[in-house]
């Protein structure tokens, strides 16, 4: 169990990463002057990575207590 | 026997009245439907401000524009933001596997980011107090005022619908907090921290297409 929990940090942790760094590429987008549409897609990215991994949409398709 | 007492009594008809009860496990699979219903219904609110956003802050020959804010400050509110969405995320997982003590570290972790993300758009951004700070070349506090025109008007709504969520979101973390604290949750029945956490993720969300929208996307004027 222990093991398992440490797996789900551990995959926060990527998540998290990965979002700040997009954060930080989105910032910078900006600040070239990039377009509107980049910085749609990576909100987009980022709203997914949320919505899948903090989120776990797809236990609404599961049945199971937690 | 008092009233309290009386609706607490274990009795043969208690018993008959909890037979019809769903599962637990029906129960939170009916619940997670029903807020994610609520977050599709609180999607057309938001949706709705960010299509005024474009609509509005479109100017003809020249594109899209945005008003001039405090790049700085956006970037580290929305980073403060992200973060307290990932203490939620340890925290859901914690009492998972019944981890109560860091479980309520992580809630209240969540709870203090959500609060100084309130402070840094409300005080901070909406320089509700009238200051002015210019710190490590940083503008700490904001200039536009909610009369200026579509640009002070659409950003109040848009970031005060918000904060009036993130508030109410920091409010049921306590709430969750405090109710972990007591040892009311655990790795079976936790639907309340699974259904805090949700809302704190979506609220999360709209933030990542709010910060582009608001701060990022457009020409500043």
């Amino acid at each position: 169990m222990d093991v398992q929990k440490k797996a789900a940090w551990r995959q926060g942790n990527i998540v998290i990463g990965v979002l700040a760094l997009l954060t930080i590429v989105e910032f910078l987008i900006a600040i070239w002057q990039g377009t509107a549409v980049f910085l749609f897609i990576i909100a987009l990215i980022k709203a997914a990575l949320v919505v899948q991994f903090f989120m776990h949409a797809y236990r609404l398709w599961r049945e199971e207590s937690h | 026997m008092s009233v309290y007492t009386k609706a607490h009594t274990h009795t043969p008809a208690h018993d008959a009245d909890r037979e019809h009860e769903l599962p637990y496990a029906t129960q939170v699979k009916a619940n997670r439907l029903g807020l994610w219903l609520f977050f599709i219904s609180e999607f057309f609110l938001f949706g709705a401000l960010l299509i005024t956003r474009f609509y509005l802050w479109n100017v003809p020959g020249v594109g899209q524009t945005r008003p001039e804010l405090s790049q700085e400050l956006g970037l580290i509110t929305t980073s403060i933001l992200l973060a307290s969405s990932y203490f939620v995320y340890r925290g859901e997982t914690a009492i998972t596997y019944d981890d109560r003590q860091a479980f309520t570290r992580s809630f209240m972790l969540a709870a203090l980011l959500g609060l100084l993300f309130f402070v840094g758009v409300v005080v901070m951004e909406w320089n509700l107090f009238g200051l002015s700070l210019d710190l490590f070349g940083i503008e700490w506090f904001g200039h536009l005022r909610p009369s200026d025109s579509v640009y002070g008007g659409v950003f109040y709504m848009m970031t005060g619908m918000h904060a009036l969520h993130v508030i109410s979101g920091v409010g049921l973390l306590l709430i969750a907090w405090n109710r972990g604290r007591k040892g009311e949750y655990s790795s079976e029945r936790h639907w309340g921290v699974e259904g805090i956490a949700l809302y704190w993720h979506y609220v999360d969300v709209i933030w990542i297409f709010f910060y582009p929208a608001l701060y990022l996307i457009g020409k500043p004027v």
